[in-house]
C-alpha cells in the first residue's frame, strides 16, 4: 500500500517538471551507484566528456545502495513513463527485462561491425534478447576461488581443482592446524540472490543448469538435485560452517580477510581488501578457479557486473549513446579500474602494462573471466531468482529433499509463467 | 433543526473537507486500486492484464509459501506484542519508582525507538554475526548460529524487533503512571493494601487501557513488519522469516506480479482492518476510567 502511494506520488511529481530547455546546452542525466571511497573515477570522466561536447552537460546522480532497491528505482520510474535519465547503469541480470518491457533503447542499429569484439563474449550474451543489444558492458565480476596460500604451500597442496579434493585439503589442515576457530570452504546461501548465483555454479560443475535454451526449468533435474544435495553435504559435514545458510558476500568475505578459513567464493573485489595494509591475510591470498566434480567439466564462476543502457524515452538518444560508448570506452575503463576495484569488461586491459602494475591480479583474473558463464539470460529472471531462492535456501539447512525443493520451485515457476503468456 | 445547527454542520462539514479529500485521495482511492488489481492477471511491463476473478486468491488458498508467510506473521506478531507489552510494562513501572538516573533511562529508551528499524536491522546483523559478533563472543565463539539456522531466525529476528519497539510501550504506560494520583496510593496503604495488591488493584487496572493503545498500535505494526526482516534475514533461511509484506514487496516489485502481489496485499489488509476492529471494540467506553 505504502509503495503503491510512492508510486502515486512519483508519478505527480514527475509529471510537473518537464519544461522545454530545448535551446540552452543540452542536459545529459547518467544514473550510477556511486563507487565508495575517495577516488570514484566517474564524476572525472564526465567532465571529460563535457569537455568533447561543448554544447553538452551531464549530471550524474546516484542509485540506491543495494540491487533491490535500484530495481524497484527504475520500475516504478520507467514505468510512470516520464524516468527524468538518459543513461543507466543496469545489473546485468536485469537487461532483458527491461529490454522487454520496452525501456531501452535497441543499440543494434549504431553498432559498427566489431564494435562488440573486445568485450568478454559472456557479457554480450547477457545484452542481448532475440538478437538484439540493448545495453553496452561496463564493468565485470566473476565468481572464483580465493584461498590461503600459505596455509596449502605449508601442507605441500595445489589448489584443489574438484570439491573432493577441497573437502581433504579442509581435513587435512584443519587437523593440522587444530585450531577451532578456523572454518573450510565459506561460500554464500543467505536467502538472496548471491544463493542463486553459488547453487547454479554447482549445477555447471555438475554438466546442467537451471534454465534449458527451450525455456525448460530444470532440465536435467536429477543432476540439479545432486549438486543441491552435495552443496547441503558441505554443510552437513563441517567442510563449510554451519552459518554458511546465513553468509552474503561481506559475512564471508570478512571472516576470510580475519584469517578464520581456508577457502572463500567470492568476487574479484575482496582482494584489494585481503591486500589493504591492514589485512591479517595480506601476501598470504591465492586465487583460482572454483572446483568442479570428479569427471565432470572444469568449475566456471558465474558472471556478473554492470552494463549501461539508454532509456527509450531518452529526447537526445544520440548523446546519450555517445555517452554509453565513452564510458564504456577502453580508456574510461581503464580510468575505473584504476580508481576503483572494478574489473573492466574490455579483455585488452587485463594485459594492459599500467594498469597491471596496480592490479597486479588482472592477467591471472583475465583466464577466469573468459571462462565464467552467464546467469540465465531471460527476461523472467528475477522471478526465478525469488522463486527457487527459498526452495534452495531450504535444501541448505536441511529442511527439505533436494528433489521436492526443485518440484516445488517447478510447480510455482509454471504456474506464473503460464499467466504471463 | 434550526438555522444555527445547520449552519454549524455545514461549518464542521467544510473544515472537515481538506482531511477527507486527502484521505480519499491517498487512501481510499489506491486501497480500491489494490483490490481491483488483485482480480487481474497483471504484469504491465510485459503487457500483460486481463481479468483473472478470484484466480490470484484460489492460488494463494494453495500457496505454501503463502501460508509459510502467514504463519511466520501470526508468529511474529503474537511473539513479539506480548513480549514488549510485558516487558514495557514492567520497565515503566521500574522507571516509575526510580529516582536515579532516570531521565538517562528514559534517554536510553527514546534512542531505541528513535533508530529507524533499517538502523537496528543492520545493528542486530553485527550482534548476531556468527563469529565475531557480541553476543556470540560473550557466549563463547560459534555458539549460536542465530540467522542461518530455521528454528532460531525467527526468535532472533522478534528480539530485535523487541528491543526497538518495546521503548514505545514503555514510555506509554510510564507516562500513565505519572498521571495516577498519589492520594489513590495514600488510600489503598490506608486501606492496608501490599505492595502486590496495590499493584493488582490499582496501578494496572488503571493502566488497563493505555496497555490496550499500545497493543493496537504494536498489533497493527507487527503485522505489517517488513524492514527488519528484510535486512536482518531477507526472509530467509528457508522462508522462515518471510512476513506477508515481505512476500507481497518481492511479488510486487522483484516478480513484478502486480495482481498477484495485490492480493497478499489485500489479505494483509483485510488482517490490519480486521485486529484494529477487534481492538476499537475492546477500547470503546464502557464503565468511566479514571
Amino acid at each position: 500500500m505504502r509503495r503503491l502511494l510512492l508510486v502515486l506520488w512519483v508519478a505527480v511529481l514527475s509529471g510537473c517538471g518537464g519544461s522545454a530547455l530545448e535551446r540552452g546546452p543540452v542536459t545529459l542525466v547518467f544514473k550510477y551507484a556511486r563507487i565508495l571511497g575517495p577516488a570514484d573515477p566517474v564524476p572525472e570522466l564526465l567532465r571529460e566528456f563535457e569537455a568533447a561536447h561543448p554544447n553538452v552537460r551531464v549530471r550524474g546522480e546516484a542509485l540506491p545502495w543495494t540491487s533491490d532497491e535500484q530495481h524497484q528505482f527504475y520500475v516504478i520510474n520507467l514505468e510512470g513513463r516520464s524516468p527524468g535519465f538518459d543513461v543507466m547503469m543496469l545489473d546485468v541480470i536485469w537487461v532483458p527485462e527491461f529490454a522487454r518491457a520496452g525501456w531501452l533503447l535497441d543499440l543494434t542499429p549504431g553498432l559498427h561491425p566489431g564494435e562488440l569484439a573486445p568485450y568478454f563474449p559472456s557479457t554480450v550474451e547477457a545484452a542481448t534478447d532475440h538478437g538484439r543489444v540493448w545495453a553496452l558492458p561496463w564493468n565485470m565480476n566473476v565468481g572464483l576461488l580465493y584461498y590461503r596460500a600459505d596455509l596449502l604451500g605449508k601442507y605441500g597442496l595445489a589448489p584443489p581443482e574438484t570439491f573432493d579434493e577441497l573437502a581433504r585439503q579442509v581435513v587435512r589442515i584443519r587437523a593440522g592446524e587444530r585450531d577451532p576457530a578456523l572454518d573450510g570452504y565459506l561460500w554464500q546461501a543467505k536467502q538472496y540472490e548471491g544463493l542463486v548465483v553459488n547453487v547454479l555454479e554447482a549445477f555447471w560443475a555438475n554438466g546442467t543448469r537451471l534454465l534449458a535454451d527451450d525455456g525448460t526449468l530444470f532440465p536435467e533435474p536429477g543432476r540439479a538435485a545432486e549438486a543441491l544435495g552435495f552443496l547441503r553435504g558441505l554443510i552437513a559435514s563441517g567442510v563449510s560452517p554451519a552459518w554458511t545458510p546465513a553468509a552474503d558476500e561481506e559475512l564471508s568475505r570478512r571472516a576470510f580477510g580475519d584469517g578464520r578459513a581456508v577457502f572463500l567464493r567470492n568476487w574479484p573485489y575482496a582482494m584489494d581488501l585481503f591486500q589493504a595494509r591492514d589485512s591479517p591475510v595480506r601476501g598470504r591470498v591465492g586465487i583460482a578457479p572454483l572446483p568442479g566434480f570428479a569427471g565432470g567439466p572444469r568449475g566456471a564462476g558465474s558472471t556478473g557486473g554492470a552494463h549501461l543502457g539508454v532509456s527509450r524515452r531518452s529526447r537526445h538518444p544520440e548523446l546519450a549513446v555517445d555517452l554509453a560508448r565513452f564510458l564504456t570506452s577502453e580508456r574510461a575503463q581503464k580510468a575505473i579500474a584504476l580508481g576503483a576495484a572494478l574489473s573492466p569488461t574490455r579483455e585488452v586491459l587485463y594485459h594492459d602494462p599500467g594498469l597491471v602494475r596496480s592490479r597486479p591480479e588482472l592477467p591471472a583474473l583475465h583466464a577466469l573471466m573468459r571462462a565464467g558463464r552467464s546467469r540465465p539470460v531471460t527476461p523472467y529472471y528475477l522471478l526465478l531468482s525469488s522463486t527457487v531462492q527459498p526452495e534452495f535456501s531450504a535444501v541448505l539447512v536441511g529442511l527439505k529433499a533436494p528433489a521436492r525443493a526443485i518440484g516445488d520451485a517447478r510447480l510455482r515457476l509454471s504456474h506464473f509463467l503460464d499467466a504471463l503468456r | 433543526m434550526t438555522g444555527r445547527t445547520r449552519a454549524a454542520r455545514r461549518q464542521a462539514l467544510l473544515l472537515l473537507a481538506p482531511t477527507l479529500v486527502a484521505l480519499t485521495a491517498l487512501t481510499v482511492y489506491p486501497g480500491c486500486w489494490v483490490v481491483w488489481l488483485s482480480l487481474q492477471h497483471r504484469v504491465p511491463i510485459f503487457g500483460v492484464a486481463r481479468f483473472a476473478g478470484l484466480d490470484n486468491f484460489a492460488f494463494l488458498a494453495v500457496d505454501p509459501r503463502f501460508w509459510s508467510a502467514a504463519r511466520t506473521t501470526a508468529a511474529f506478531t503474537a511473539l513479539s506484542v506480548a513480549l514488549e507489552l510485558l516487558l514495557g510494562v514492567a520497565v515503566a513501572l521500574a522507571l516509575a519508582r526510580q529516582e536515579r538516573g532516570r531521565r538517562l533511562g528514559l534517554s536510553l529508551l527514546l534512542l531505541a525507538w528513535a533508530m529507524p528499524s533499517v538502523v537496528t536491522a543492520k545493528l542486530y546483523e553485527w550482534l548476531y554475526h556468527p563469529t565475531a559478533g557480541l553476543i556470540n563472543v560473550l557466549l563463547g565463539a560459534h555458539a549460536i548460529n542465530w540467522l542461518g539456522d530455521p528454528r532460531l531466525a525467527l526468535p532472533a529476528v522478534i528480539l530485535a524487533d523487541v528491543w526497538r519497539s518495546m521503548p514505545f510501550v514503555a514510555l506509554l504506560c510510564y507516562a500513565r503512571l505519572r498521571t495516577i494520583p498519589a492520594e489513590l496510593y495514600e488510600a489503598a496503604q490506608v486501606d492496608g493494601a501490599g505492595r502486590l495488591a496495590t499493584l493488582g488493584r490499582v496501578t494496572l487496572p488503571l493502566l488497563g487501557r493505555i496497555v490496550l493503545l499500545a497493543l493496537l498500535f504494536r498489533t497493527l505494526d507487527a503485522l505489517r513488519a517488513f524492514d527488519i526482516m528484510f535486512v536482518l534475514t531477507g526472509g530467509g533461511p528457508a522462508g522462515t522469516t518471510e512476513t506477508l509484506t515481505v512476500y507481497a514487496y518481492r511479488s510486487l516489485f522483484q516478480m513484478l506480479q502486480l495482481g498477484f502481489g495485490s492480493a497478499i496485499s489485500v489479505v494483509v489488509f483485510a488482517l490490519v482492518m480486521g485486529a484494529a476492529w477487534a481492538y476499537l471494540r475492546l477500547l470503546r467506553p464502557r464503565a468511566v476510567v479514571a
